[in-house]
This record gives structure tokens, C-alpha cells and sequence, in this order.
């Protein structure tokens, strides 16, 4: 894993591995929480990690309800908290 | 052709097999990667025995007669004519295959019970934490409590700690409960050199283990850890404290039966009131021309996946199958019967609960809300209490939280869970959540 991918999540830039989950690279870099719940307002992250319980959901690119445990990132990808 | 639904061990098995008799294979599978959950190969840390999935891995990239086709999620399924056809998104665009004869092995995911706190961020599944750590080369914490029950509690825990985390273990239940499948073990002297090296890695990494003991409450960091009776009742509530930045807790698995369920293929409940498929000697599903293979029959392990897998790739072609892959097979089933009787999940957990504790993740119902829609509103079963609370009702329709609602609905009105409420559960009509518009033109966005 040495090619080194750059994008967005709610504006600010992060960098991660290639080949890496959307999630995964942002929880290398500290960020725990991808969204807040429609109700409560909670945070939420990862849950299965397998794309079974959409706990991890974000907007990617402008389609929302993607699993963020999925998707690899890409260079410029811009992720955003569903809400 | 061939369609094996699945890149696991059961699915590679069959690819493998089938192809070894000239026939071609095609493997669809939602991973970029070959191998499924169990087997994922991104860093060095590797499990017991993992080495053995470069063989199959091999003959998934080399042998000409098998195409791979990843990062393809199946959602729905039809029958066409003589076969059968499986609808599937791959980057967003909608995409159909035929094939006349199909195996599935679609594996299981993480079985999770609720707890109060189990929503916040740093809770997650075992296998979470290992998908995270081997397919993506992330740890998932500093310090992290594993706890639930069963022996995929180790290979996760001691990976995590090989890894640089400070890791704990907390299994519900006893050892001493293999005492029960004297015979299961003296089948599968295999699994003596796995216990062994688990065992030592457990003692080089300084692992704590605890048996007896669940987490029963997880805030602000800190795991609450209660003694458990083995149907998981609480004993001696809150004997200790963890420090913990993720809690990775798993209780077995649950199979994922969505598609065969489409197909027509009939299920059954296995002894521990799973929602399995039926399927003959030579896993064969009641639905013609479909094989079932792996996880998805019962659970089991990939020992058991990569035989049933084997078995129903020489069915598939027509071919004989030899009396010691059926031994292996039956020893192997042998020892899934004794890991349900080792790691049972009673409905003592539902103790652990407060009024306020979420069960449904996708539509934050709380445990009140259902109690409620019993006591309150009359629901006697989790199909009417869904239809009140909405539990079950999201994006993941119901596979975390259906088995723990009817669970829960059951616990209130003191009855026990019907055959057919536990199957209906268990099935959807769709496979993945798709969006009208990817159905109307073929684009997703």
C-alpha cells in the first residue's frame, strides 16, 4: 500500500492508502465519526465493517447512502456526512 | 457454465472443483478481492493455518476456465427459461448474468446483541475489526475489549494484539463446555495444533482472558464487564472496569440466506434457531439446478465451507463425489454441532437493557418502544411490533436487529419465537437496496 490517495470528508483533506475503505483511512486518521443519526443525532462509525448494516453510510460524490466500509477511496473523492 | 455466487472458502472450493472437471466457472462476488471475510490478505498478520487459501486463491486468478467478477453486489434473482438469472450492481451500474445451474455460498456476518451503549462510535463487530485490520491495514483501536462468544473471539483478538493493541478477551462462556463433544474432538484432532497455537499466541502477546464474563454496558470509554450465567443472564453485575477506545463484540453469526431465499430454496431452523438452507448429499438445494455450499447450510467454519464447497462443485458437473470428502464433511458437521452446544446465545442478554437502549441501529428504536408495542398496543409477534415501532424497517432491513426484536417481542409476552416467524425474518425480497433510478435506466446517481 504505498500509492497515497487524497480527498475530502466534510471539507477538510485527508490522505489515505491505496486500496483502502472510505472508513478505514478516515478512521487512520483519528475520525471516528461519519454521521449523526436522523433522531437521536448520535454519531455513528463503522459497525460490521462488511456492508451488512449500513451503520457506516456517507455521501460520496453527491450519491447519499453510500457504505462508507465499501467503497475504496479515490483521489478528489468527496465524502460528506449524510444527514 | 457455472455461477458460484461468493468468493470465500465455500465458493473457491467449488470454483475449483468444478473447473478441475472442465467445466467453466464463473465466481461474482461484492469484494474487490477474492478470498470473502475469512480470508483477507492485505497485511502479514494471518490466522491459523491461512497460508492454505494461496492454493485456492491460484486457481481463482490462473485457471483459464474460471472468470472472477468483483466488487458485484447480487440483489435480486429470477428464474429464466431452463436457468436461472442474478441481477447485480457493479460501480453503480445494473448488470444481469445467466447461468443454468448455480451454487450459492453466500457466508454469514456477525451475530451482535444490543447493550446499553452498543451505538456509540468504537463499538464494533469482531469481524469489523478484522476487515479494518486485514483488508485495510487499519487498527482499529488502542486498547480493545473482544467479547461475546466463540473461537472466531481469537484469531480477531490475537491479530489485533500482533498489531500493536492492547487487547482483553471476554467470552461468555466456559470452556469446560467441550466436555459435551468428547467425540467431535476426537474426530478432528486438527483442531488441537489451531487451540494450541491460539493458546501460546494468547500467552506471548500478554492477551487477559476471562471467561464466565460479558460486556454488558459500554460509556465514555469505559467497558462495564458483568459475570454471565451461560444463557447470559446476568450473575454478578459491573466486577470491573476496562479501558477501551473499541469494543469489538460478536456473538457467532448469522448466515446470509437472502438470495436462495428468492430462488425458492427452502430453509430450515438449525438447532440453534438460525434460519439455514436445506440441502441433500450432494448439496443440492430444493430449488433444481442450485447447489448450497458453506455458511449458508449451517454454520460452521471454513473447514466445513471449503468441503461443502468441494461436494458441490463435482455435483454440479455430474461428477462422482469420493467417500472421504463425505467423512470430512461429516466430521467437520460434527464439530459445528459442538461449537453450538460450546458457545449457545441464551435471551438472558435482554437483562442488560434500560428503557432507552437502541435494538434497531437504522431507525433508533429503543427497547421501550417495543416492550410498548407489546404491552401497550397488543403486538405478539416482531412482525407487528415492526409495523408500530419500525424496528427493522431501515437500510439494513433487519439482519442486525430481526433475530434480537422477535427475541425481545417473545421475552415480553413470555412465549417462545414461532418457526415461521424466525424464517420470515430471515427473507426479503430484495438482496441490496438499489435505487429506483439505477432500476430505470441501468445508471446509479
Amino acid at each position: 500500500m504505498s500509492n497515497e490517495i487524497s480527498f475530502h470528508f466534510n471539507g477538510a483533506k485527508f490522505t489515505g492508502a491505496a486500496g483502502q475503505s472510505v472508513a478505514a483511512a478516515l478512521i487512520a486518521n483519528g475520525e471516528r465519526e461519519l454521521r449523526r443519526t436522523r433522531f437521536g443525532e448520535e454519531p455513528r462509525s463503522i459497525f460490521c465493517g462488511i456492508g451488512i448494516c449500513f451503520d457506516c453510510v456517507v455521501t460520496i460524490n453527491g450519491v447519499a447512502n453510500q457504505r462508507a466500509c465499501l467503497i475504496e477511496i479515490s483521489n478528489d473523492m468527496n465524502v460528506e456526512s449524510t444527514l | 457454465m457455472i455461477i458460484v455466487v461468493g468468493a470465500g472458502p465455500a465458493g473457491l472450493a467449488a470454483a475449483k472443483s468444478a473447473a478441475g472437471k472442465g467445466c467453466q466457472v464463473t465466481v461474482i462476488d461484492s469484494q474487490p478481492r477474492g478470498g470473502g471475510q475469512y480470508w483477507r490478505h492485505l497485511t502479514e498478520v494471518s490466522g491459523y493455518k491461512s497460508d492454505r487459501s494461496a492454493e485456492y486463491l491460484n486457481e481463482l486468478h490462473q485457471n483459464k476456465l474460471i472468470t472472477h467478477i468483483t466488487g458485484a453486489q447480487v440483489w435480486s434473482a429470477e428464474k429464466l427459461g431452463d436457468g436461472y438469472q442474478l441481477n447485480y450492481l457493479q460501480a453503480g451500474v445494473e448488470k444481469k448474468i445467466c447461468a443454468q445451474k448455480i451454487i450459492l455460498t453466500t457466508g454469514a456476518y456477525d451475530r451482535t446483541l444490543p447493550f446499553p451503549g452498543w451505538t456509540t462510535s468504537g463499538v464494533m463487530t469482531p469481524g469489523g475489526a478484522q476487515s479494518l485490520l486485514k483488508g485495510h491495514g487499519v487498527v482499529a483501536g488502542k486498547a480493545i475489549v473482544v467479547s461475546g462468544t466463540g473461537p472466531f473471539l481469537l484469531p480477531v483478538a490475537t491479530a489485533l494484539a500482533k498489531s500493536g493493541a492492547h487487547v482483553e478477551i471476554i467470552e461468555a462462556q466456559s470452556p469446560l463446555r467441550w466436555a459435551l463433544s468428547p467425540l467431535a474432538l476426537l474426530l478432528n484432532p486438527g483442531k488441537f495444533p489451531e487451540l494450541i497455537h491460539y493458546a501460546s499466541a494468547i500467552v506471548r502477546l500478554k492477551i487477559r482472558v476471562s471467561f464466565g464474563s460479558a460486556v454488558t454496558e459500554y460509556h465514555s470509554g469505559v467497558a462495564q464487564v458483568s459475570k454471565v450465567r451461560s444463557n447470559l443472564s446476568i450473575r454478578k453485575k459491573s466486577v470491573r472496569n476496562i479501558n477501551a477506545d473499541v469494543v469489538a463484540t460478536g456473538w457467532g453469526f448469522l448466515p446470509d440466506v437472502t438470495l436462495g431465499g428468492i430462488l425458492g430454496c427452502a430453509q430450515t431452523l438449525d438447532r440453534d434457531e438460525t434460519v439455514v438452507f436445506e440441502v441433500d448429499k450432494e448439496q443440492r438445494a430444493s430449488a433444481k439446478n442450485i447447489w448450497i455450499a458453506g455458511e449458508a447450510t449451517g454454520i460452521g467454519g471454513a473447514d466445513l465451507a471449503l468441503a461443502e464447497g468441494a461436494i458441490a462443485g463435482l455435483s454440479a458437473t455430474g461428477s462422482r463425489i469420493p467417500a472421504g470428502m463425505r467423512w470430512k464433511r461429516f466430521t467437520k458437521r460434527l464439530f459445528a454441532k459442538a461449537l453450538q452446544r460450546s458457545y449457545p446465545v441464551g435471551g438472558g442478554w435482554q437483562e442488560w437493557l434500560r428503557d432507552e437502549t437502541v435494538i434497531c441501529r437504522c431507525e433508533e428504536v429503543s427497547c421501550q418502544e417495543i416492550v410498548e408495542s407489546v404491552q401497550e398496543l397488543g403486538a405478539e409477534d416482531a412482525r407487528t411490533s415492526k409495523l408500530f415501532t419500525r424496528a427493522g424497517m431501515g437500510l439494513c432491513q433487519g439482519r442486525v436487529c430481526s433475530r434480537n426484536v422477535s427475541d425481545l417481542v417473545a421475552g415480553t409476552t413470555k412465549c417462545s419465537v414461532s418457526r415461521n416467524e424466525r424464517l420470515a425474518a430471515s427473507n426479503r425480497p430484495i438482496a441490496a437496496p438499489i435505487s429506483l433510478g439505477v432500476l430505470g435506466d441501468g445508471i446509479a446517481g
